[in-house]
C-alpha cells in the first residue's frame, strides 16, 4: 500500500466547502430552534421560494445532480436523523446530533456522493432510477437574519428502477435558505422520515 | 429434505432452494436461530439497571433489560394472550406492562402484578412464577451480549472457540472497553434471503472488485483504491464463524476518505500492536469483512456491526450500530460515526450497491428452472491450503470461498442433526488472553 491510500486521481475533496465538529453542531442547534413562530414573509418571497423548490425537485429528478449542487450554499448542514420508537415518558431529546443518522452531511459530503454517482460504475443507477419529488405544504418565515428565512414543508419522493422495484418515502423538511445575488442558496436542512425502519432497501437520493 | 443434499461443501455448489424455500426457512428458525448464541446488544446499550432496548433472535422479539443483577433477556410476548409487551426500542423502567390486561413483569421477565390479582390468587393451581416472561441464557464477550433459547446449547465461550483470539482485533484493541455509538439501530428492509448477506460478510471479498467500483471512486480513485492480493491476507474460520482480512491496518478505513481519521489510526498502531502483537494489530482496519455465525457480521476499519434478521425467507432486516474503543478522543468517534454513515448505512455510497445484489440474488430464484440450477461457491485459489501456526482453521488469501464453504457446513451440521452431543465444535487451541 502506498504511503497516501487515498489516491491522487481523484478531485481533492479534502479541499471542499466543510464545517468544523462544533460549526456542525451550532447548525444543528439552529435547525432544531426552527418552529414555525416567526413572522410569515411577504408574499413575492414566499413564490420565489416556492419555485426555488420546484426547480430544485426537477433538477433532482433529472439527475442534474451539479446543477443542484449549485443551490447548497458553502456552509451547508445537511442532516436525517434517525426516528427511535420511544415511550411518550421518556426524558431524551428526540433529535440527538451527536447520535447516528442517515445523513449527516457537508457540502464535501454531498461532492462525494455526487461523484459516486458521476463514476459510470454504480450499476444500481444503471439502468437509472426514475424519480418524481413533489414538494409541498410550504410555510415561510422571517428569523430576524436580513436575508434569511425558516422554510417548513412536506415532500413525497417517489422512485422506480427496473421492474417492479419501487419506493414511496414521505416526510418534512426544515429549511434556512439564503437569499443572495444569485437567488437563494441553501443552507441548513433538516429532513423527517416517519419510518423508523427504513422499509426500502437504500436511500440512493438526495432530498 | 436433508440439508446436507442441498450443499456440498467440499466443492462448493449450493442448491438455490435454500433461499427461497419457506419450509427451509421453519427449519432455520427452529434449529439455528432458536439453537444459536444470538448477539443482541452491545453492554453500552443497557449501562445503567432499569435501561433497556427491544430487539429480535430468529424472529423473536426480545427484551434485553439491565436488572440489579445484570443483564437479562426475555421474550417480548406476554404469556397472558399474547400481545407484545414493549413497544419501544430502548427506553428506561422497572417494570414492562401489557397494553391488553395489564399485566407487570419486572426486569428479569417475572410477572410481578395484574389488575384485580385476587382473581388469580384465588385461582387453583395458578402460579405467578409459571407465567413470567420467557427467560434466554445471556452470557458476553467484551463488552457484546449474547443470548439463546437453548438450555442444552454448549457456552457462548465454545461457540466462539478460537475466534476469541481474532475479535479482540476489534474489541481490545484500546484498553478501556468499546462502546455502540448513540443513536439505537440504523434499520432497514431488504427483500433478499438472511443468508446472502451473511455470507457475504464470512468470506466475500471478492465481490469489492465490481461490486463496489463506483463508490470507492470518489476516495479511492478510479480503479486506484481497491487493493485485494491473496499475498498478506488470510481467511479464517472457526465453527461456522469467518474473518477474511489483509494486513494494511487501514485498508477498510481509507475508503472513508477522512485524511485526519487515517493520521489518528496511524498513531495508534505502534500501541496497538504491542497490546495485540503485529499479526492481530494489523486486522485493525484492515480491508475485511466477518461474520459470527449465524447472521452478526462486522467490517473492521468502518466498525459498522449488524444483525441481518430473518423476516420470512425472502425479507431480512439490517440492524446496524457502529462500534468505538470508549477511550478513543470524541472529534475521532464522530468521524467514525459519520464515516461509517457514509459508507455502510442505507444512505451508505458502498451498502447501498450490496443490497441490490442480494435482493435479486434471492428475487430470481421465483423462476423453477432458476431455482434448479446451483451456485457456486467452488473459488479455491491456493487449494487447500491451511495455515497451521494461527488458532482455527486458516487458509492462506482472502480470495476465495473458503469460510463461505465452512459457514454452510455449519449451517448444514446445525439443520440436519437433532441433538447438540452431535455436534461437535471446535476445541480451542490457545488460551484466549486478556490482551495487555
Amino acid at each position: 500500500m502506498s504511503s497516501d491510500p487515498i489516491a491522487a486521481n481523484k478531485p481533492d475533496y479534502s479541499t471542499y466547502p466543510t464545517l468544523d465538529r462544533a460549526q456542525a453542531a451550532a447548525a444543528a442547534q439552529e435547525l432544531l430552534a426552527l418552529d414555525g413562530r416567526g413572522a410569515p414573509v411577504d408574499m413575492a418571497t414566499h413564490h420565489a421560494i416556492e419555485r426555488f423548490y420546484l426547480r430544485e425537485a426537477r433538477l433532482l429528478d433529472e439527475e442534474r445532480y451539479r446543477d443542484w449542487y449549485d443551490m447548497l450554499a458553502d456552509d451547508l448542514f445537511y442532516w436525517m436523523p434517525l426516528r427511535e420508537n420511544r415511550f411518550r415518558r421518556d426524558k431524551r431529546a428526540p433529535f440527538d446530533p451527536s447520535a447516528m443518522a442517515l445523513f449527516d452531511e457537508r457540502k464535501a459530503d454531498i461532492a462525494v456522493r455526487i461523484g459516486r454517482l458521476e463514476s459510470t460504475m454504480v450499476w444500481t443507477e444503471d439502468p437509472p432510477t426514475r424519480h418524481v419529488y413533489l414538494v409541498s405544504n410550504v410555510e415561510a418565515f422571517e428569523t430576524g437574519i436580513d436575508g434569511q428565512y425558516e422554510v417548513q414543508s412536506a415532500f413525497i419522493q417517489y422512485r422506480n428502477r427496473s421492474e417492479h422495484d419501487d419506493a414511496t418515502l414521505a416526510g418534512r423538511r426544515r429549511d434556512i435558505l439564503r437569499s443572495t445575488t444569485d437567488g437563494f442558496l441553501l443552507a441548513r436542512r433538516l429532513i423527517l422520515l416517519p419510518q423508523s425502519i427504513l422499509l426500502t432497501k437504500n436511500l440512493s437520493v438526495f432530498f | 429434505m436433508r440439508a446436507a443434499d442441498l450443499v456440498d461443501t467440499d466443492f462448493g455448489t449450493i442448491d438455490r432452494r435454500i433461499f427461497w424455500d419457506s419450509a427451509i426457512y421453519e427449519r432455520e428458525l427452529e434449529r439455528i436461530f432458536a439453537r444459536s448464541w444470538l448477539f443482541v446488544a452491545h453492554e453500552s446499550q443497557v449501562e445503567t439497571a432499569g435501561s433497556f432496548v427491544t430487539t429480535y433472535m430468529g424472529q423473536d422479539s426480545v427484551i434485553v433489560a439491565r436488572a440489579d443483577d445484570g443483564i437479562k433477556v426475555f421474550l417480548n410476548s406476554c404469556p397472558h394472550r399474547g400481545n407484545r409487551v414493549c413497544f419501544a426500542d430502548s427506553g428506561q423502567g422497572r417494570s414492562f406492562v401489557c397494553n391488553y390486561h395489564g399485566w407487570a413483569f419486572g426486569l428479569d421477565g417475572a410477572l410481578k402484578k395484574m389488575p384485580k390479582m385476587g382473581l388469580y390468587k384465588n385461582t387453583p393451581g395458578f402460579r405467578f412464577e409459571d407465567w413470567g416472561l420467557k427467560r434466554a441464557r445471556v452470557a458476553t464477550y467484551k463488552g457484546l451480549v449474547f443470548a439463546t433459547f437453548d438450555e442444552t446449547a454448549p457456552s457462548l465461550e465454545d461457540w466462539l472457540g478460537d475466534f476469541r483470539w481474532y475479535l479482540d482485533a476489534v474489541l481490545d484493541a484500546e484498553p478501556g472497553g468499546t462502546e455502540f455509538l448513540a443513536g439505537g439501530a440504523t434499520r432497514s428492509v431488504i427483500n433478499c434471503n438472511w443468508k446472502f448477506p451473511a455470507d457475504n460478510f464470512v468470506g466475500d471479498i471478492y465481490h469489492a472488485l465490481w461490486t463496489h467500483l463506483g463508490g470507492a471512486e470518489p476516495t479511492l480513485g478510479r480503479h486506484g483504491g481497491v487493493k485485494v492480493e491473496n499475498e498478506g491476507s488470510w481467511q479464517v474460520s472457526v465453527n461456522g464463524h469467518g474473518w477474511e482480512f489483509n494486513d494494511s491496518f487501514l485498508g477498510n478505513a481509507a475508503t472513508m476518505g477522512d485524511r485526519d481519521l487515517l493520521r489518528y489510526m496511524r498513531s495508534r498502531q505502534e500501541a496497538i500492536t504491542a497490546r495485540l502483537g503485529d499479526f492481530r494489530a494489523k486486522m485493525w482496519g484492515s480491508v475485511a469483512s466477518a461474520t459470527i455465525f449465524p447472521n452478526f457480521s462486522f467490517l473492521p476499519g468502518y466498525f459498522t456491526f449488524r444483525t441481518f434478521q430473518p423476516k420470512g425467507p425472502l425479507k431480512t432486516e439490517i440492524h446496524a450500530w457502529t462500534l468505538v474503543p470508549r477511550n478513543m478522543p470524541e472529534d475521532i468517534k464522530d468521524r467514525f460515526r459519520r464515516g461509517s454513515m457514509r459508507t455502510f448505512s442505507p444512505s451508505g455510497i458502498l451498502e447501498m450497491d450490496d443490497g441490490e445484489n442480494w435482493e435479486h440474488s434471492t428475487a430470481a430464484n421465483a423462476g423453477f428452472v432458476t431455482r434448479n440450477q446451483r451456485l457456486c461457491y467452488a473459488m479455491a485459489p491456493p487449494g487447500e491450503v491451511k495455515e497451521k501456526e494461527l488458532p482455527g482453521d486458516v487458509h492462506a488469501g482472502q480470495l476465495s470461498d473458503a469460510n463461505q464453504r465452512a459457514f454452510y457446513r455449519r449451517w448444514v451440521t446445525m439443520m440436519d442433526t437433532e441433538s447438540w452431543a452431535d455436534m461437535p465444535l471446535a476445541s480451542p487451541s490457545v488460551a484466549v488472553e486478556a490482551a495487555k
